[in-house]
């Protein structure tokens, strides 16, 4: 459903992103795997439009959106929640997740996004904090509210970064659950993820990343097996 | 709310006020007052996408040229004034196009450069007087009176007080705040920041444009340095800060206040009389940056909080 | 021919001063991290007290330097200790109107006290140029070139060759989240701004001998030292006398062949920064 075609971006002298192809199915969770400096962000980057790739494609179904700003890729379904997590910090968290529910999608009616809003913050328990302002918010609640910001414009995909980053076991486990129900809702899900307890409950597919190339892919036991995987985490034995 | 009532409520009366020998002379400074505070507006609306803009001087001056030389080719006055509107709206289409890649700082740079140039191009201007000034004739042709000319200024006022309000209650208002606290968050949620940075400019300069299309009508003459210069600038940052960022009862009170403050240092000190707004824009910055607004905000939040407040 | 080599000597010799300007803008731009709108302001101060100490103590603006220099460093520290340190965590929006404040403050102090008229200094050395061959060559101008040129390269030396000044470097490159200051980054941050107020106090009081004192002097300055700084590369510390150079050429060139030529000076210096500025943008997408 969402395809990455031999995408390469690269900084200067440092190839972030090497020819990379990766594919996300209808209805699955895939985890995006590797060790810092692999090319995770760079890759989520080039999925929502926020960087161009200096060769390659990226497909939406049959659509090419590889020219197609940040907004245009929302407006066709494609969502994404932010790792160092940035509530607009002058606005309630009803209102943080009203910019999405409005401009999410084309000409949506006030009411209706109102709805939405209503539903998220149900979803990801956000409700009592509702006229919270955003800045005042615990790690964990602003955690929840960049994933509810990108699921008020109502995305048929959602990219995930490292959203279980610095959450405590309880906190790790709710998560797994709220995205378990996401994709159940029609929802399919890409997620960069450095907790492997949580890559191994929530995943049904998981692509191993270093240095900008793909160097592994399949369930998670066979790529935790994978000696390459092994290498790329913990460098070569003596 | 009321207090934005209130404030244009009080201008549409004023005249009808008996303040005997003052009245020539508050209606004077009034319809400064009103202009200055219109221009102070149309800053606001463009800040709040934080486009940060130090080119208004130019709006406001573009707007007076043009608007002058409309009327002085026998154009009526509306239309003058909406052709001084229009040049400065299509002045900074130019300039927005140009510089949309610029943020903060730089893209302020850039508007102040922007600025300079444009007075530049007027000092040499000579069909429009260049240093030695450029008549114009008064609004409706002087019919009226004093009252003509106080109205259209309260008109102005009130259009540029609507626009502000009728802003902050459309959606516009989410996607203009979610432009300048997080572009690139506000983009990915599907907001057309671009878009929005430009409809604000646009609706911003022209604003801007018809303040000073009014200002050429009450002043009778124009001087680049005076239409220009980049104490309208200043003045139209300032007084949004000092009242309060993003809102319409800020730069309305902050308005109101500051003007009166500058007519009395004005003669009562002379040329540097500036030195009013840097100070209040230094004691705004380091102690109450969110303006007076800001300031009664948080006394009034400070107050429910407060143990035994009922309500 | 001769008018053409005039012109270039007028331009290099103006160089001089702007280079040293901008310099001390490109320092507290490229270590503190702030857009000092006021920088010409601590010029014009330098100016006026060149022109004060000149006109009340019979001073020499050639002693008045170093005067200048020290005044307008323990200025620019103050500045920075009272006024800016308290924004460095404030964003980007608020520094910039805060330095804003401080120059609309520090011209319209001006204007209240010396009033809007351009104060002369009439030192006797001032009026006898140096004639070699056609060619002349303002002393005043000449002997602010050469100290400019001095000062530089005690600036360079002081930047490349001391551990003090690697540390400035360092810290230039290496900007830490603003808000956490550690006290040797502060003093740090505290020594390059007092060293930017100096260096455009010391160009101040030069300009009030080969000029004026003006208080709309300032504002003036700190355009052309952006125009500079922004042309050169944020960062770019050589570059900054190539910038001066061209744009100092350009100035001499405009008033020299267009006619009206005067009025059009500034423009060029305005239009430069907004075409290097856009032109950057575009490139960096």
């Amino acid at each position: 459903m969402l395809r990455i075609e031999r995408a390469t971006k690269k900084f200067g002298g440092l190839i972030a992103v090497d020819a990379v192809d990766l594919e996300l199915r209808p209805g699955e969770i895939l985890a995006v795997i590797g060790p810092n400096g692999a090319g995770k962000s760079t890759l989520l980057n080039l999925l929502s439009g926020l960087y161009r790739p200096d060769s390659g494609a990226i497909r939406l179904g049959d659509l090419e959106i590889t020219r197609l700003s940040p907004e245009a890729r929302c407006h066709l379904g494609l969502g994404r929640a932010f790792q160092i997590v940035q509530p607009f910090p002058e606005m309630t968290v009803r209102e943080n997740l009203l910019v999405g529910a409005l401009y999410g999608k084309p000409s949506t009616p006030r009411p209706e996004a109102e709805r939405r809003v209503d539903e998220v913050l149900a979803l990801t328990g956000l409700a009592p904090r509702a006229d919270q302002a955003a800045a005042e918010l615990t790690l964990v609640e602003d955690k929840r509210l960049e994933l509810a910001r990108a699921l008020a414009t109502n995305p048929r995909i959602l990219l995930l970064d490292e959203v279980m980053a610095g959450l405590r076991p309880a906190e790790g486990a709710a998560a797994v659950d709220l995205v378990k129900r996401i994709r159940d809702s029609g929802v399919s899900v890409l997620f960069i993820e450095h907790v492997m307890p949580v890559v191994r409950r929530l995943a049904d597919r998981v692509i191993v990343m270093d240095y900008g190339k793909v160097i592994a892919e399949g369930g998670y036991a066979d790529v935790a097996a994978d000696p390459k995987v092994r290498e790329a985490y913990l460098g070569k034995t003596a | 709310m009321r207090t934005v009532f209130f404030i244009l409520a009080l201008a549409v009366v004023l005249p009808a006020i008996p303040i005997g020998v003052w009245r020539e002379f508050v209606l004077d400074a009034a319809q400064f007052a009103f202009i200055t505070t219109a221009l102070a507006l149309s800053w606001n609306i463009m800040a709040a996408t934080g486009q940060l803009s130090l080119a208004h001087g130019a709006f406001f001056g573009l707007g007076a040229y043009a608007a002058a030389l409309a009327v002085n080719a026998a154009v009526p006055t509306p239309l003058a004034l909406l052709f001084g509107a229009g040049v400065a709206a299509i002045s900074s289409l130019l300039l927005g196009i140009a510089t949309f890649r610029l943020h903060g700082i730089y893209f302020a740079i850039a508007t102040l450069a922007f600025s300079e140039v444009m007075r530049t191009l007027v000092n040499k201007a000579q069909f429009v007087g260049a240093t030695f000034g450029y008549p114009v004739p008064a609004a409706f042709g002087g019919a009226g009176g004093i009252l003509t000319a106080y109205y259209l200024s309260v008109a102005l006022l009130v259009l540029a007080t609507l626009v502000s309000l009728a802003l902050q209650r459309s959606r516009l208002h989410y996607a203009f705040a979610a432009t300048r606290q997080g572009e690139a968050v506000a983009r990915v949620l599907g907001v057309p920041a671009v878009r929005m940075k430009l409809i604000a400019l646009l609706i911003s300069s022209s604003l801007a444009g018809l303040a000073g299309g009014v200002y050429g009508m009450k002043t009778l003459f124009l001087l680049p340095p005076d239409a220009f210069g980049v104490h309208r600038a200043i003045e139209a940052l300032v007084i949004p800060i000092f009242g309060g960022l993003y809102t319409t009862a800020g730069p309305l009170a902050g308005g109101l206040i500051l003007v009166s403050l500058e007519n009395v240092l004005r003669l009562w000190v002379g040329e540097g009389y500036l030195v009013g707004y840097g100070v209040v824009l230094v004691v705004a910055i380091l102690f109450m940056p969110r303006g007076i607004t800001g300031v009664i905000a948080r006394a009034r939040r400070r107050r429910k909080e407060a143990p035994g407040a009922e309500d | 021919m001769e008018l053409l080599l005039q012109t270039i000597i007028n331009g290099v010799l103006a160089a001089g001063i702007y280079a040293l300007v901008a310099s001390g803008l490109a320092l507290a731009v490229g270590v503190v991290g702030i857009i000092n709108f006021a920088h010409g302001e601590f010029l014009m101060v330098g100016a006026f007290a060149s022109y004060v100490l000149f006109i009340a103590l019979g001073l020499d603006p050639v002693v008045s330097l170093a005067f200048g220099a020290l005044a307008l460093y323990l200025v620019g520290a103050a500045t920075f200790h009272g006024l800016i340190r308290p924004v460095l965590a404030a964003p980007e929006l608020n520094q910039m109107l805060l330095t804003f404040g401080i120059a609309v403050i520090l011209q319209n102090v001006a204007l209240l006290v010396f009033g809007g008229d351009t104060r002369v200094i009439y030192p006797p050395y001032q009026g006898t140029p140096i004639a070699i061959g056609p060619l002349s060559f303002g002393v005043v101008p000449l002997v602010a070139f050469a100290l400019s040129a001095a000062l530089l390269a005690l600036l360079y030396l002081f930047l490349y060759r001391t551990r003090l000044g690697f540390a400035v470097r360092a810290v230039a490159q290496n900007k830490i989240a603003p808000g956490l200051l550690s006290i040797e980054t502060s003093r740090i941050y505290l020594l390059a701004f007092g060293l930017s107020a100096a260096l455009a106090g010391v160009a101040g009081v030069m300009l009030s001998v080969m000029l004026y004192a003006s208080p709309h002097v300032g504002f003036l300055f700190t355009l052309k030292a952006f125009a500079i700084i922004v042309m050169a590369g944020l960062g770019n510390i050589t570059g900054v006398l190539w910038s001066a150079l061209i744009l100092a050429l350009a100035e001499a060139f405009v008033a020299t062949y267009v006619p009206g030529g005067g009025g059009w000076v500034e423009a060029v210096f305005f239009l430069v920064i907004f075409i290097a500025l856009v032109w950057r943008s575009w490139r960096a997408a």
